[in-house]
This record gives structure tokens, sequence and C-alpha cells, in this order.
């Protein structure tokens, strides 16, 4: 008999959509306007040396459509948008929807799975120098040993774990995703998934926060009454002071991901979404970097999409309103 | 005459100022007893030391390092023990030319016994309420399910179906209007005294042999005061528990309670019946409980628009204790006499009639 708000939860959920439907309209907009501003188009680095004239150029730009004006481009973008089409590569000439499926999964097992290493390290350390505050000798290092690996750049981190890997352990990382590794090619990907996960400068952040989180919700006035009715402390102080500070940490974190995938996929030669805008920038491909940016965006709103499920789900004031 | 249910003797509870060299005192002495079915109630100032004294008898002293000595014998029908047993093991006291220099406590030790202690206590023995309801009530979990665990916890209702149906009965039984519909409400859709109704009934619903009640009508509407202690009078008389009140409201006290400890700045000054102590026209009063009592507007002062009378002076700095009467700096009754036996020596509890105890020279010699 455990009450759920569904009614709220699918309310929540509706708006949700609807906002970051706004948002990603938005966000392309912006993408685009930054893209026609910017010096350079596709054509220059493509046809580069081919074909010199301003003439030939000029054919084909009309032969692909660019020769429109900028509303003209963007609303043809967003209406192939909107009917699942998000155009060819200018590079590779390949559909982008295609490649964009593959690249955001690797991304996203990037992401999520440094997530997860960075919540494995941190939760256990805050909630342990929460509840045992005082007695330093412990909490004390631990903390510092969070401070300190946050304190590693991602670059630096990800060379250091190639050169470990290499000379202690004979195994190279850097050919992660390919077929050539066989079976346990998993394995091979830990090692990103780490290096982000460890050195993204979260980890630190996670800990003072949820320290504080949880120290504030111990000092509660219905905690005690949970102490003196002899009930479970950690019960009580779940919602409050764990499952919504996770939430919340993980829904304001992905962006910081995104940003450390980029390197971190440029490192370690990971066929993720990073790369392929890098790659796609200098390019001038215009569809593939509309196209992640979209996806990062969606990455972005599904955290935050997340985060409002779970307050909704657990707090009746958050649903009434 | 019978063993009393909970007896309190000498309780100390100090914190320590580090930077003072000195122990706060905010439980100094204090001794109290509360018998089968009986309710007794403690008054005082803030700082006095009330909530402190029952937050000991709990075990929820967090801020350390607390030091608590003294002892707490429980005696219910299925446990007895001493509360405090063997808790002053974790804490070595160095003192030098009677200043603390310092105190080291094992403070995980000590918490890891003083849990083991009131293991079988805490809610099922022992249930208390709090000020504040809405603040003392989960927010995230609706207030059915708060009083389900309860009975759970502490009672044969082991069953989630038996124990629901245990728990609407606490509901139907502390009078909150539709029961089963505020099974599943939220403290937040609930009034104060809804809340607190619902605390109520959560604190009885284990049938604990002891209820503390910590200023249980602090921070609500007048008008729902008065109701929460027409409950609480209802309830004392139906379920005949044991109960300790404690409120700064001296009208709560006299309405509910069948003796009366008056503290102040830690220690209790009168103790007695609450005939003896609280009644108008006993000649024989502790000068602050006389204050106390004057400082309550009566209709008439109410009527003629008097100004309330205050007790002058502030509470009792509980570092530098005096030597002598712990009242004599806001005592208004001091004779000349007495004056210097009251700034120089710390008048003893003393009987002034069969039961009724007190702390001053003027009444006891």
């Amino acid at each position: 008999m455990r009450y759920i708000p569904l009614k709220a939860l699918i309310l929540t959920l509706l708006k949700e959509l609807g906002l970051a439907f706004l948002l990603l309209l938005g966000v392309s907009f912006v993408v685009f306007a930054i893209l026609y501003a910017a010096p350079g188009d596709q054509f220059n680095v493509l046809l580069e040396g081919q074909l010199p004239t301003e003439e030939a150029r000029a054919g084909i730009r009309e032969a692909i459509g660019t020769a429109q004006t900028w509303y003209g481009q963007y609303s043809s973008w967003l209406l192939n948008v909107l009917s699942g089409n998000f155009g060819t590569s200018v590079r590779t000439g390949l559909p982008v929807a295609a490649e964009l499926l593959n690249v955001s999964l690797n991304t996203l097992y990037l992401t999520l799975g440094s997530m997860a290493v960075t919540l494995l390290i941190a939760v256990p350390i805050a909630l342990y120098s929460s509840v045992r505050g005082h007695s330093v000798v412990i909490s004390w290092p631990l903390t510092m040993l969070g401070y300190v690996i946050s304190a590693l750049p991602v670059f630096w981190l990800a060379y250091i774990a190639i050169y470990i890997s290499i000379h202690s352990f004979d195994f190279f990382p850097l050919a992660s995703m390919s077929e050539s590794q066989g079976g346990n090619a998993w394995l091979y990907t830990l090692v990103p998934v780490l290096v982000l996960g460890l050195g993204s400068g979260t980890i630190s952040e996670v800990i003072r926060n949820l320290r504080e989180e949880m120290t504030r919700v111990m000092a509660e006035d219905y905690l005690r009454t949970a102490r003196a009715k002899g009930a479970s402390v950690w019960r009580h102080a779940f919602k409050e002071g764990l499952l919504l500070p996770v939430t919340e940490i993980i829904a304001s974190k992905i962006p910081f991901m995104l940003g450390g995938a980029v390197i971190v996929e440029q490192i370690f030669n990971w066929p993720g979404m990073g790369r392929m805008a890098w790659q796609a920038a200098q390019d001038r491909d215009f569809p593939v970097i509309m196209g992640i940016a979209l996806v990062a965006a969606a990455f972005v709103r599904a955290g935050s999409l997340l985060q409002r499920m779970v307050c909704t789900a657990v707090n009746p004031q958050q649903a009434r309103d | 005459m019978t063993q009393p249910l909970l007896k309190i003797e000498n309780l100390q509870t100090y914190f320590y100022a580090r930077s003072k060299h000195s122990f706060v005192r905010a439980v100094d002495g204090v001794s109290l007893e509360v018998g089968q079915r009986e309710t007794v109630g403690v008054v005082g100032e803030s700082g006095s030391g009330k909530s402190i004294t029952a937050m000991s008898i709990m075990g929820l002293i967090g801020a350390g390092p607390g030091v608590i000595s003294g002892s707490i014998h429980f005696a219910g029908t299925r446990v007895r023990q001493n509360l405090l047993d063997g808790l002053d093991k974790y804490v070595r006291i160095t003192e030098k030319n009677n200043r603390v220099m310092a105190v080291s406590k094992d403070e995980s030790g000590w918490q890891k016994h003083s849990e083991k202690l009131m293991k079988n206590l805490r809610g099922k023995e022992i249930a208390m309420i709090f000020q504040n309801p809405r603040a003392s009530l989960n927010p995230y979990i609706t207030v059915g399910e708060q009083i389900t665990e309860a009975v759970r916890l502490h009672t044969e209702n082991k069953s989630v179906k038996e124990a629901r149906e245990r728990a609407i009965y606490w509901l139907e039984q502390v009078k909150i209007d539709s029961p089963r519909l505020r099974f599943n409400a939220y403290p937040s859709d609930m009034s104060g005294g809804m809340c607190q109704r619902a605390m109520i009934a959560m604190a009885l619903s284990s049938e604990p042999a002891l209820l503390i009640a910590d200023e249980p009508t602090t921070g609500l509407d007048a008008t729902i005061q008065s109701k929460i202690v027409g409950l609480l009078e209802e309830l004392k008389y139906e379920t005949g528990i044991s109960t300790l009140l404690i409120s700064h409201d001296i009208s709560v006290i006299s309405r509910l309670a069948d003796r009366v400890a008056v503290m102040y700045g830690g220690a209790v000054v009168e103790y007695g019946p609450a005939k003896s102590v609280l009644g108008m026209g006993q000649p024989t009063k502790h000068p602050y409980t006389a204050a106390l009592l004057a400082s309550v507007p009566s209709e008439q002062k109410i009527r003629d628009k008097a100004n309330l009378q205050t007790i002058e002076g502030d509470v009792l700095d509980t570092i530098n204790v005096p030597a002598g009467c712990r009242f004599y700096a806001r005592c208004n009754r001091v004779t000349p006499e007495i004056r210097e036996k009251c700034a120089t020596l710390h008048p003893g509890l003393k009987e002034v009639s069969p039961g009724h105890q007190m702390r001053c020279w003027l009444h006891c010699s």
C-alpha cells in the first residue's frame, strides 16, 4: 500500500519532456548561429586545393543547398531532424543518425561508468566522515586522499594510466573497443572509465557536498525522533541525506563529465561523441556538430529529468506543486 | 512503597568548554523519581536543564564531549537497569587547581555502549515526544507508516496488516478526525496540532512504560496547546502511563502533573506534590517558584491590562556556578539574617513537609 504519486510523476515527466524539447530547440539554434557566424565553412575544408575557382565552389554549394539564406538553412535542417533525418556527414558522406547513435552509446558508457567510479569512492568516504566526524584519525586521511586524487588533471592522469598499464601490466588500453582484443575487450575500457571517474575533480566536490548534506540531515529533529523511537537512523536519513543529493550530483555533473570525455576520448582513441565532435569541428562538418550538440544537450536534460522524477517520487511537497 | 519506575540519582550532565577550562554544568546533581502511573512535571526557565535531563535519560546527548554521571535506574516489568551503567569508563578528566585541564572521551566507545544500553528501551520502554511536532516527524514518510514502524519494531504485531490496523487504532485514540485518511497523509499535509497528536500516537503505539514529553505544547497555537493538554489529560486517565512532563509553561504542568520538580540553573530547587508546590495559599514556597507563579498572568491582571510580572536578572551562568544559592542574585526574598548564608553556602534539598523538599535558607536552616 506504499503510496506512489503516479499522477504527479506523469505530470513531471510531461512537463520535463516539453521543457527539454524547447531547450533542445534553443540549443540547436544557438549552435547553428555560432557555426554560421564562425569563419570558414565546410567547403573550404572539403575542397581544399581541389576546385580553386569561385564559380566551381558556388556550383557545389548550389548543388548541396548551402546557398540559401541562414534561416532557410536552419529551417530545412530542423524539418529534417524532426522527421528523423540528421543529414549526412560532409566528411564521410554517411548518414549522421546511425553514427551518432553509435558514438553516443560509447560516450554514455564512458560517462556513466566514470560517474559510478566517482560515486563508489566518494559516497562511502562522505558517509563515514559524516557520522564519525569526531574520530579524525581515519576520516581525515580519507578525505585528503579524495582531495589529492581530484587535484590531478585528467590529461596527466590519462597519460600516467597508459604508461602504467603498458609498463607494469603489459596491456595497451589505446586500442579500446576494436575487435582485435577478443573476449575481454571490456577490461581495456576500464582504464579510461577509471581515469575520467578519478580525475575529473568531482570526487572532492561530491565528498564535501554529500558530507554536508548528511551532517545537516543527521541534525534534523526528525532524526532525533527516529533515534528516540529506536528506529534505524539510516532508514530515516536515506531519502533526504543520500538519495536526493546523489541524484542532484549526477544531474549537475553530466556536463562536466561530457567535457572531460572530450579529453579522455582523444587520449584513449575512444570512438565517442567527444572525439567525433573534435574531428567534426576541425572539418566544419556542420550536420555532425549539430547532431552531437543535440545529443549532448539531451544527455544533460535526461540527467535533470531523472533528478526531477526522483524528487517527485520521494518528496510529497514537490509532487503537489 | 513499591519501587519507582524511574529513579534518577545525582544526574550530572556537563559539557566541556575547552577555552574556559571548565564544565558547562547543564544538569548538576538532579534527583527525580517517577512512580508507576504517575505524572511528574519538570518546570523552569529555558536553560535550566530540563530538556538536557530528558535527553540524558534517552541517551540522546550528542554533542561531545558531553559527560554524564550519576545513575538512572529504570525498573519496568521487562527491563531493569541503570541507563548510565559503565559509561564513566570512557571518559578521563584531568583536573588541576579546580580547573579542568583536559577531557578525553572515547566518543565512539561511549556511543556504542550507550546504544547497547538503550537498545531495548528506546521507543519500547521509554517513548518521547518533542516540541515542534511537524519538524519531529519525517517529512518523507507518511504519518501512518511512521506509526506502523514503531508498532512493528516494538510490539507483537509484526505483520504489516496488523500493524497498520494498530496504527489506525492509535490515531483514533488521539482523536485525529478521519484516521484512515490521515494514515496516508504526510506531515506537511497536517496542522501542527495534528502532527503532535500523531507524535503522541506514535509514542504510545509501542505501549511504553514511560512517556517523556519534552515541551509538548511549545510551538503550537494557544488554542491547540490547550487541546493537546486536554488530550494528554485524557490519555493519562485512560492508559495510566507514567509520564515525565517537561515544560516551561506552569499552567500545563499544573493541569497534568501529580508531582512537580522546579529546576533552576541545572538543579532542582523545589520538589514535591503538585498541590503543595504550585498551590495558591501555601505559606512555604521557594522564592523562584513564587516568582514563576507570579509571572503567569491571571485573568484579573489581563482584565486590568496590568504589566506582566517578570523575574529580574538573567538565567544562571552554568559555567561559573556561584558558591552560594544559585538563585541568590535574583532572589527578592533575602532577609538580612540569612543573607550571608545565601551568598556563600549552597542550600541542600530539605524536607519542609512530608514529600515536599526545597533548597532555600528561608524555609530550612
